[in-house]
């Protein structure tokens, strides 16, 4: 019945890129999510928390957030996400609209 | 975070909260106060396992229109309707006791402050009410909103801005209704039971919600400007609903004590003209209550655009 939460590590050998401000994107609105990404001394890594009342989707996730890790070559950030039920798609775009307002801001 | 200058021609209906917030004050001057990285949500869904917020779907701060300190309340429509539990109540209460607070000190320590520098509030609706999931601490928070309206009085003036996607509803209805000016778009909606409940509890004969020119010509901003309801009618961008907080910011408190629709022996008789002239015309369209104010072809008020609108319209006086 409670909110479910993930959390898990990325860690990429290649991750260089870090981003310059703290950002806060998206509305928790139905089908969609909101994002806090901050910068943080993870040794290189991202870490990833996720609060949705969706459960077994946790391996889709982190897919997900591989792939947007993967794609920014992203390092040292802190990632906090409240879902309402966003599809992959979604939340590939709001990573990546956080991802451009904390880098060109 | 949106660049201030775009934010200006954007339409207000299709705004966020955030948007509207850091758009309706000077640029760069807004700072939001218990904003998103301070994660204060809702304990009370979490525990019912609906998604959460870090803002509680209500964006507080203060900002600055020329002289006048500006304390902002917006609230977020997508959000679980824009309604107001208990982080999002204690957010938008305590952003007025801070204007108060900080209207007593200033003037305390600076005595021949002019009009101009004085604090205003301003709150963007777009909200149905108390949020059920919480109803308690919902309710208690509209009730302390309106006693602290009432503490504001002839210190802080509330300037109600009404005109996004969800409108004003529910105990926000008599929320905004407590306030001393309402500025709404011809898209802003503010009522008290919303259509689709009415519809609900009264049939589709008394209120047909999915007629969408009934609901707004029933509820929406060219309705309650002609009655009175709304004090200002502009155009749906939020350069146009800055420009009128400008304009009204310097003015005196007396003057906006003169817009209010509630709170003295006058108004109480206005409104009280307003329910003796409905029960005598016995309306059957909000266009009966347009003839009544002296507009001889009402129906055409409906689609005329928002300038030649305002140019011709006749207001009902009571």
């Amino acid at each position: 019945m409670a909110l479910h939460t993930v959390e898990f590590d990325i860690k990429l050998n290649t991750g260089t890129i870090t981003i310059d401000v703290p950002t806060h994107t998206g509305v928790v609105g139905s089908s969609d999510m909101e994002v806090l990404m901050e910068p943080k001394d993870l040794e290189g890594g991202v870490s990833v928390r996720i609060v949705t009342p969706v459960t077994g989707f946790d391996d889709l996730w982190k897919r997900v957030l591989d792939k947007f890790v993967n794609e920014t070559a992203l390092s040292d950030t802190r990632i906090e996400i409240n879902d309402n039920n966003a599809t992959p798609a979604v939340v590939l775009l709001r990573l990546r609209q956080a991802f451009s307002q904390a880098t060109t801001d | 975070m949106s660049k201030w200058n775009d934010l200006q021609e954007h339409s207000f209906l299709e705004s966020n909260a955030r948007d509207r917030a850091l758009g309706i004050v000077d640029d760069g001057t807004f700072t939001e106060l218990a904003g998103p990285f301070d994660r204060l949500s809702s304990p009370h869904l979490e525990l019912l396992g609906d998604a959460v917020a870090f803002d509680d779907g209500l964006v507080s701060g203060v900002g600055r229109i020329g002289k006048t300190p500006v304390f902002v309340v917006s609230q977020e429509g997508r959000f679980i309707g824009g309604s107001i539990g208990e982080v999002g109540g204690a957010k938008m209460a305590n952003t007025i006791k801070l204007a108060i607070d900080f209207h007593d000190k200033l003037v305390a320590d600076y005595p021949d402050l002019s009009e101009e520098e004085k604090p205003v509030l301003v709150i963007s609706f777009e909200t149905g009410g108390v949020r059920l999931h919480e109803s308690n601490a919902g309710l208690l928070a509209h009730a302390e909103v309106m006693d602290l309206f009432q503490k504001a009085r002839g210190k802080v003036p509330v300037i109600s801005l009404i005109g996004s996607k969800v409108g004003c509803f529910g105990g926000m209805g008599f929320v905004a209704a407590a306030t001393d000016v309402i500025i709404m778009s011809e898209f802003g909606r503010l009522g008290l039971t919303g259509p689709e409940v009415i519809e609900q509890e009264m049939g589709k004969e008394e209120f047909d919600s999915s007629d969408r020119a009934l609901v707004f010509r029933t509820t929406g901003g060219r309705h309650k400007y002609i009655i009175g309801d709304a004090n200002f009618l502009v155009a749906d961008t939020i350069a146009a609903f800055r420009e009128k907080v400008a304009e009204l910011a310097p003015l005196p408190v007396a003057a906006f004590e003169e817009m209010r629709r509630v709170g003295s022996p006058e108004t109480v008789e206005r409104q009280v003209r307003g329910v003796a002239l409905a029960a005598e015309m016995h309306p059957q369209d909000a266009r009966d209550v347009w003839a009544k104010a002296g507009n001889d072809d009402p129906a055409s008020l409906t689609d005329m655009p928002l300038a030649a609108f305002l140019g011709q319209v006749k207001r009902l006086s009571v």
